[in-house]
């Protein structure tokens, strides 16, 4: 860990521990708590997305085989190389993070688990601000909360702390004229970023105008429940116009939304006060809120996640459309352009001259929504 | 040395001066322990299911405790137009209100935090915001800047009292070359609260009801009318409950200064409605919605429709020499001013930001039990924090709290 | 009053200081893309990946070079001629009940513009053919649909008609027209929505 650090952090022992080749948190010598197979991104910053891949498969496998060989809790104990001042700071921790926590690790055989869970809250609660990170805490947060969903659900998630890329800056344009309704973008959007089931939560809104009219808003139904597309009438979508100029980037009192060099506005859902500021700010009504605790049915969770994009949020937090950052850093299409079965929603690179984005720009008649606020949006209509 | 054991004992002092009292007293204080408990067991039930158990929703995500919140800045701000008279200018008419001014400023910035605090999604990350610890986006968030001046506010507001009333416990006088500059600086600075406050809306181009450049000065407008109609209705209650003497003088002074906001405020009320109905936009439309409703949806009229008839009638009543100088009609128009603004700057102002919202779609706040609940218990905390300050400041002034004179104290009762 | 001065001086030069300008901000985005856009260089990230198993052709028009999905490999029966061994003149000679191909219907422009020789070669039944009468390969369909089509197929071309297979990514794979259109109907018929939102439905009583 660096020395020039932002903000309050407490070692509860597991950094120096990570020092020592072959130790873990969890103090078994050999694989079975997780870091170990998530050690690797830690050494090596440059590590690709098929290590990372392999070393989830690898933790997978692990993980059963623990599973048969599990050693009894007190030899777990015995087995811990464990020097007086890391007992103790392991104690505190459990004692810190709450009654329940310490509850569990009084019983023997689940204590170990416990512990590392009540490190895991320690650390995550008192972690600081996502994007003022170095690319190693970057990792470690992540691998924290890879880890701490393992322990819970007893499952494994891929997640990514993928940056942008250099010379890539993401544009998205909407064919008016080519939307006919069917809505298949929002489902797909709800499944992919893990969207609360309960309050039905959607990053976009398909809007039915009538023909010439105009862009009326007011009169725009967007919730209608009819065979699409209807006589006399349009559709067009909005979600997150991912500004360039974005005003609720400004007004949030802790940085806890900024826009990314590849021009994804996104938010730390970890640092994120739940102030609702940004909210008030966003002309485009692109932000939502997490009134309660989000709920996602286990088996409908996507387990390929990013930092940023689609991992489980908590109540209280704010949320938006990223352009599926954990798909389109990798170079895949927003979920919701792969749905649409109409192509009526374009993605690409706008620096890249050759680009799709570039040539519906550079071609077609575009115009964005409410230009004269100066948010300078990244999403543009057209018309064929 | 000597310092710190006179501290210690006014601290103590005032303890057992503050558990002391009349049966009034008494039951005043259960009243508001009763209310406050009520209030924290409504936030725990937030605290555990989330704000979904408020009225707000994404198309209104701000409500009664943001609005309350506004309004209440506005009450701190006011406090300290007493200051200005009475330390800069000399004028100690006003010594004995300012203060219970500053200790109602104190009350009612408590109460700001407080209210921010129950409307935040994530209370147990709050740290984010303390400068140094956290990651503070200055100077780019107007709430950065909020969250800076209300803690200043509240720094000054206690300090200064706090200096004044341990000299006074010691039985000496205080020194004007300490607190004067510290008023100065306090007055200033109760603009700025008001003005950044105000500028936290006017600041959002995505919602045209509040971006707008009279929402400042009229912020300051009514601020400073329903800010000191509150003082007179605490004083008059403090002459009628206590031995604190408040001359009429005061009282009318304050009155004049109550007068004069309220005309500004209603010239800039006209203004306004002047703007936004005269060459109606579409930008209008949430002026529309708050006094004659959109769509059928009519849920603000009530409110509104009370609050400008009573805005107006205690203007014009207070602007009448003899009938401001009649004591009950004064009571009764600051009474009325006071519950006029809270309307008009609390939800009056918040919600119809929000509608329609920035597609035109209407979904309308209703507050609910939960919400209005905490609302209470956080007013009700208010008034706790209120009544303490100003018991222990009157028993000091009063001489009834004097360091090293415990004994004959115990025998007395407010 | 100096004071006051003073006072008042600072919190103007904090206000002067807090200007929201950073440095090295575009006036605008279209300024930025340009500036930015200069140097481009490929960010080396690839798409092929999510192409998945569709058979792609790599096919150049107009100067837009792109993947599309292999047709011919799709048909069921291709190549037809295993079947249609003889010129169509020769097989209307047979019964006049189809033997296949009964449930094509053309609904396509109207039957002065159009009808199954108008795509279709009567003699070559491998391959299409303009209308001028040169062959056109099933994989290359779009250039029959072009023939008439002409704004389509220049903002296809561009990227702006049609679905973008796999990613945003080098390399680009296009859907094909008849991926969306059935050519014997093009017309992409009415459907009903996916899903509903009953809370939005609650919020806004």
């Amino acid at each position: 860990m660096g020395d020039k650090k932002k903000w309050f952090q407490l070692d509860l022992g597991l950094g120096q521990k990570q020092a020592v080749a072959g130790s873990c948190g969890c103090g078994k010598p050999s694989g079975g708590c997780g870091s170990h197979a998530t050690e690797p991104p830690k050494n090596d910053l440059t590590i690709s997305a098929e290590e990372f891949d392999a070393a989830v498969e690898q933790e997978l496998m692990e993980d059963s085989m623990v599973a048969q060989t599990r050693k009894d809790g007190f030899q777990q104990v015995f087995d811990r190389k464990m020097d007086r001042r890391t007992a103790f700071r392991k104690l505190t921790a459990s004692l810190l993070v709450g009654a329940g926590a310490v509850h569990t690790s009084c019983s023997v055989t689940s204590g170990e688990e416990a512990k590392e869970k009540a490190q895991i809250d320690w650390e995550e609660q008192f972690k600081g601000n996502y994007k003022l990170m170095t690319q190693e805490e970057k990792q470690a947060t992540v691998d924290r909360l890879v880890r701490s969903y393992q322990l819970r659900k007893k499952e494994n998630i891929k997640m990514s702390a993928a940056d942008a890329s250099k010379d890539v800056l993401f544009g998205y344009a909407f064919n008016i004229s080519k939307c006919q309704g069917y809505m298949d973008c929002v489902s797909a959007c709800v499944k992919e970023n893990n969207q609360d089931r309960n309050s039905q939560m959607q990053y976009i809104r398909i809007h039915e105008m009538k023909d010439g009219e105009g862009f009326k808003f007011n009169e725009a139904d967007d919730n209608y429940y009819h065979e699409v597309p209807a006589e006399g009438h349009f559709y067009m979508g909005t979600q997150c116009f991912h500004c360039d100029n974005p005003p609720c980037v400004n007004v949030c009192p802790v940085q806890a939304t900024w826009r990314e060099e590849d021009g994804l506005v996104v938010v730390d859902y970890d640092w994120c006060i739940g102030c609702r500021y940004c909210m008030a700010a966003c002309p485009y009504d692109g932000r939502r809120f997490n009134w309660s605790k989000p709920e996602v049915p286990e088996d409908e969770i996507n387990k390929n996640q990013h930092y940023l994009g689609n991992r489980l949020r908590k109540k209280g937090v704010m949320e938006k459309c990223t352009f599926c950052v954990q798909r389109s850093r990798a170079g895949k299409d927003p979920a919701c352009v792969e749905a649409c079965p109409t192509g009526a929603r374009i993605f690409g690179n706008l620096l890249d001259p050759n680009s799709t984005i570039r040539w519906v720009l550079e071609n077609k008649q575009v115009f964005r929504l409410k230009e004269d606020l100066g948010t300078e949006p990244k999403f543009w209509y057209f018309m064929d | 040395m000597g310092t710190f054991r006179a501290f210690r004992h006014m601290v103590k002092d005032s303890l057992d001066y503050i558990t002391h009292g009349s049966k009034t007293y008494h039951i005043w204080m259960i009243f508001l322990t009763v209310i406050m408990l009520i209030g924290m067991y409504c936030y725990s039930i937030q605290l555990d299911e989330g704000l979904s158990v408020t009225g707000m929703t994404d198309r209104v995500s701000w409500g009664l405790y943001i609005s309350n919140f506004t309004f209440l800045v506005g009450v701190a701000a006011a406090a300290v137009m007493l200051v200005m008279p009475t330390y800069v200018l000399k004028d100690i008419d006003f010594k004995q209100a300012v203060l219970i001014g500053e200790g109602l400023a104190v009350a009612a910035l408590v109460m700001c935090l407080a209210f921010v605090v129950a409307d935040m999604g994530g209370p147990s990350v709050l740290w984010h915001m303390i400068p140094g610890i956290g990651v503070f986006n200055f100077p780019n968030s107007m709430l950065a800047w909020d969250v800076i001046v209300l803690n200043g506010y509240l720094f000054i507001n206690i300090t200064i009292p706090l200096y004044i009333l341990f000299r006074h416990y010691q039985g000496k006088e205080a020194k004007s070359k300490v607190y004067i500059p510290g008023s100065i600086i306090s007055v200033l600075w109760a603009v700025a609260i008001h003005l950044v406050t105000a500028f936290l809306y006017e600041g959002l181009q995505a919602r045209p009801f509040w971006n707008n450049a009279l929402l400042g000065p009229r912020f300051l407008a009514s601020a400073f009318a329903a800010g000191p109609a509150l003082i007179i209705l605490v004083l008059a209650a403090i002459r009628k409950f206590s031995e604190f003497k408040i001359e009429d003088k005061t009282i009318s002074k304050i009155a004049m200064i109550v007068t004069v906001a309220a005309q500004i405020n209603l010239i800039m009320l006209i203004s306004e409605l002047f703007k936004e109905f005269y060459a109606p936009t579409h930008h209008s439309e949430s002026a529309y919605y708050l006094f004659f409703g959109l769509e059928g949806k009519t849920a603000l009229l009530p409110w509104i429709w009370t609050a400008i008839p009573l805005n107006v009638l205690a203007t014009v009543l207070l602007t009448f020499h003899k009938l401001r100088n009649n004591t009950k009609v004064l009571y009764f128009c600051c009474f009325i001013l006071f519950v006029a603004i809270w309307i008009e700057k609390g939800f009056g102002l918040i919600v119809p930001g929000f509608i329609p919202g920035p597609y035109g779609k209407i979904a309308e706040y209703t507050p609910t039990w939960i919400e209005i609940w905490v609302t209470l218990g956080i007013w009700a905390m208010g008034a706790f924090v209120f009544t303490m300050l100003a018991k222990t400041s009157i028993g000091i002034e009063l001489g009834k709290l004097r360091y090293k004179k415990k004994k004959i104290l115990k025998s007395e009762t407010v | 009053m100096k004071k006051l001065g003073i006072v008042f001086s600072i919190i103007m030069l904090c206000g002067l200081f807090s200007c929201k300008h950073k440095e090295g901000e575009y006036h605008s985005l279209k300024e930025k893309i340009e500036e930015e856009g200069k140097h481009y260089q490929d960010p080396g990230i690839s798409s092929e990946a999510y192409i998945g198993d569709i058979n792609t052709i790599e096919i150049t028009e107009g100067g837009h070079t792109f993947l599309i999905p292999e047709r011919k490999g799709q048909i069921k029966s291709f190549a037809c001629t295993e079947c249609h061994s003889k010129s169509l003149a020769q097989l209307q000679k047979g019964p006049k009940e189809p033997k296949a191909h009964w449930d094509i219907k053309l609904n396509h422009a109207n039957a002065n513009a159009m009808n199954c020789a108008t795509c279709h070669n009567g003699t070559n039944m491998d391959n299409l053919h303009s209308l001028t009468g040169n062959t056109i390969d099933f994989n290359q369909s779009y250039q029959l649909c072009a023939q008439c089509h002409s704004a389509q197929f220049e903002d296809w071309k561009g990227g702006a008609h049609g679905k973008n297979i796999g990613g945003w990514a080098e390399p680009r794979a296009a859907m094909t027209c008849i991926n969306c259109h059935n050519p014997h109907r093009p017309q992409i018929g009415s459907k009903w929505p996916v899903r509903f939102n009953t809370e939005k439905e609650n919020e806004r009583k």
